[in-house]
């Protein structure tokens, strides 16, 4: 057979004529095992033999190879050496099976292993992430009794259970969150805008379940295993299926957490029409494009929330006000200098 | 034996691509297949196969290329890259949002410089190392190329310049870019022959500058135009609103549209000056792709994304291969008996650093 080969020490070419002798090739002058050769690539026209012991040395043949030769020679590699041994078919379903597992586990586990965490672990995180939240945090004697007077009523049977802390954040954003070990957080921004502490009991109770259904635990689990693990090999496959996976968690963890909320404010006797009333004015602010973008957000639309919470309202109860107007007036007043500032900012553009 | 090979020898170019798309069309769905039901762990392997194809389809002076490396090793390098950045990561995922929480803002934002610094430095070390793992993994006659720099110097000096061109808003870049190209050529080779490059910003200022320049013009044509709308809508009594329209057609045209495309007409001029100042023994390079066709190339790209809902994106890869190699020459002729195999460190498996990042050899 007619052959080109290189040897890899020059790019000299070299046309010559290869043999087949028993267990041996032939090559110009030398003689190679069979045993020593790999076939890097083949197609219509040739055949590129290497040697992996040598690198650079090729041995080109023009197709067709005579098939008893051809027989004695490996196959190339084609997907992967272990794709190729069990065929592309059955590896696809058996890589689309544990695929499919990997994703059910990473799906359900945060949820399983959650409350199997330690409350101790999650607060020795929790205080090592966010601290006492430094000069942010408004401290206030007054708000800060005001505050666990709410998270009493909401929460009555919290002497057993792990302790909740309660911070307000001197920043001016509409928001509250539930952070690792326990710790709850409540925006300057939202007490501002929320002007019924009801209001403001509904938000709270909604966090709070949160804290207890463990979710944050599950936030973090799923941050730091199935997300991270997905997120490192995917590129754009995976991280959309990692996009799925983990805000429809978060939405079923955000439904439980307002039904929740609805239960302990009927349990407290407070009245849910003023948290109802939050969501509708949110729902205003969201626009009406946002209804239809409910799959694809975190939160359920506000539309529907404030359905959910004006529907447990039940016309025979005598509801109490969480805490007193002056309390709550005690909680508005905790951050008071950029309160203040942006409040008379408020006022004079109001003036104009 | 005919040891001198011409490139200039025939009509012939070359450098040919000989691949079809009809060819490569099994490839490309079944890494697409198998990419998908590994959760994204065989891309490397997919890359692999994709370059074993792409480089057996290219010609250079009669002789086809070959893509020596593994998807294997790709992924052992990926793993490892993981092992180090991994930690630090996580680290600073915790450690500023704890300092922030606390108060520590100027700690924070300390701490977020240094990180934006040492990815920037990666960044340029992953460069680097994309391009020597490339020419170390590609063998034509039997010869691979390489670089026995290990690419650890040149992250600094790409952090320095990076770091010159943000504190001037970019304006130095045509500066800073060539002498990037510079850094990262000349320290390359194939067989025994170095890259040798001397890219000056010579003749790609006046680009740049229409980056900055024909965005402004264009502002300024928008704004006189809405003035002049707005007067006439004054002077007829109605509303003046097209003004404002007007105003916000000008704005979103020039950050959407006239910039990029004044950067892609820089970066065509950029790599045609590029190549002509690149060479390897007697062999000179050249390449002739324009903004058209670069703008062609990529308008190309997304539409076949679009009208094959998605798949087209794993033909990408192709694409632009074929573009490279169709828009590249080779002048000069190489003498094959003295293009001795490379001497340079054959690079280990945890090389596919930034082919692990995708992030372009070039």
């Amino acid at each position: 057979m007619r052959a080109v080969y290189y040897d890899g020490v020059t790019a000299d070419r070299h046309d010559i004529d290869v043999e087949l002798d028993g267990d041996w090739l032939i090559v110009g002058p030398d003689r190679v095992p069979l045993s020593e050769l790999a076939v890097a690539d083949e197609d219509k026209s040739r055949l590129l033999l290497s040697r992996p012991g040598s690198a650079g040395w090729r041995l080109i043949l023009e197709q067709p190879i005579e098939p008893g030769f051809r027989a004695r020679l490996p196959h190339p590699t084609r997907y992967g050496s272990w794709i190729d041994r069990i065929g592309l078919a059955k590896a696809s379903l058996v890589l689309a099976g544990v695929a499919a597992g990997v994703l059910v586990i990473g799906y359900t586990a945060p949820a399983f292993i959650a409350p199997l965490v330690p409350e101790s672990w999650e607060r020795n995180l929790g205080t090592a992430m966010v601290g006492d939240f430094g000069d942010n945090a408004c401290r206030n004697s007054a708000a800060s009794r005001a505050l666990a007077a709410m998270s009493r009523r909401i929460d009555p049977a919290a002497s057993g259970r792990a302790p909740i802390t309660l911070t307000l954040i001197d920043v001016g954003i509409f928001n509250a969150a539930a952070l690792p070990g326990g710790q709850i957080v409540i925006f300057d921004g939202a007490l501002r805008d929320t002007k019924n502490p009801d209001a403001m009991a509904g938000i709270l109770a909604h966090e709070m379940a949160h804290v207890r259904r463990r979710h944050v635990t599950q936030a973090l689990i799923r941050e730091l295993g199935i997300g991270a693990l997905i997120r490192l090999f995917a590129g754009d496959v995976g991280a959309n299926a990692q996009q799925l996976v983990s805000l429809s968690y978060t939405r079923a963890n955000e439904y439980e957490a307002d039904g929740d909320a609805i239960g302990a404010l009927a349990r407290a006797k407070i009245d849910p029409r003023p948290t109802a009333e939050l969501f509708r004015e949110l729902d205003k602010d969201d626009g009406p494009d946002f209804a239809a973008a409910e799959f694809l957000n975190s939160h359920p639309a506000s539309g529907d929330r404030a359905k959910r919470f004006a529907a447990a309202y039940r016309p025979g109860v005598t509801y109490t006000p969480v805490i007193s107007a002056g309390d709550y007036k005690a909680m508005r007043d905790a951050c008071p200098l950029k309160h203040d500032a942006e409040h008379e900012k408020e006022e004079a553009g109001k003036g104009k | 034996m005919d040891a001198m090979t011409s490139a200039a020898a025939g009509a012939d170019r070359a450098v040919r691509f000989t691949g079809s798309w009809r060819e490569y069309l099994p490839i490309a769905a079944t890494n697409v297949l198998l990419t998908i039901v590994t959760l994204g762990v065989y891309r490397f392997w997919a890359t692999a196969r994709q370059r074993r194809y792409l480089w057996s389809r290219t010609e250079v002076i009669g002789d086809r290329l070959e893509w020596s490396g593994t998807g294997k090793e790709m992924f052992i390098g990926f793993l490892m890259v993981m092992a180090v950045l991994i930690p630090f990561f996580l680290f600073i995922q915790f450690l500023f949002p704890a300092l922030v929480a606390r108060g520590k803002m100027a700690a924070a934002s300390g701490i977020m410089m240094l990180f934006y610094i040492g990815l920037i430095y990666l960044g340029g070390f992953a460069r680097f190392r994309a391009l020597r793992y490339r020419l170390s993994r590609t063998y034509w006659r039997g010869i691979r190329g390489g670089s026995d720099e290990p690419g650890w110097n040149y992250g600094g000096e790409y952090l320095g310049r990076v770091a010159l061109s943000l504190m001037t808003f970019w304006i130095v870049w045509p500066w800073a870019a060539t002498r990037l190209w510079n850094g990262r050529w000349s320290h390359m080779s194939f067989g025994p022959l170095k890259f040798r490059t001397e890219l000056d910003a010579e003749g790609l200022k006046g680009r740049w500058a229409a980056v900055y320049l024909v965005p402004m013009a264009a502002f300024a044509v928008a704004g006189v135009i809405a003035a002049l709308i707005g007067l006439g809508s004054a002077m007829s009594g109605s509303e003046p609103n097209p003004t404002f329209f007007a105003i916000i057609l000008g704005l979103f045209l020039g950050v959407y549209l006239i910039i990029p495309l004044m950067t892609l007409n820089w970066y065509a001029a950029f790599y045609r000056k590029a190549a002509d100042a690149l060479s390897l023994g007697d062999l000179e390079f050249g390449f002739d792709a324009g903004t058209w066709d670069w703008l062609k190339l990529f308008l190309g790209n997304i539409g076949l994304a679009i009208i094959t809902l998605g798949f087209g994106i794993s033909f990408w890869g192709y694409r632009n291969w074929a573009f490279m190699i169709r828009h590249f020459h080779l002048y000069g002729e190489v003498d094959a008996s003295r293009l001795t195999q490379s001497t340079t460190h054959a690079p280990g498996e945890a090389e596919g650093f930034a082919d692990a990042f995708d992030i372009g050899a070039l």
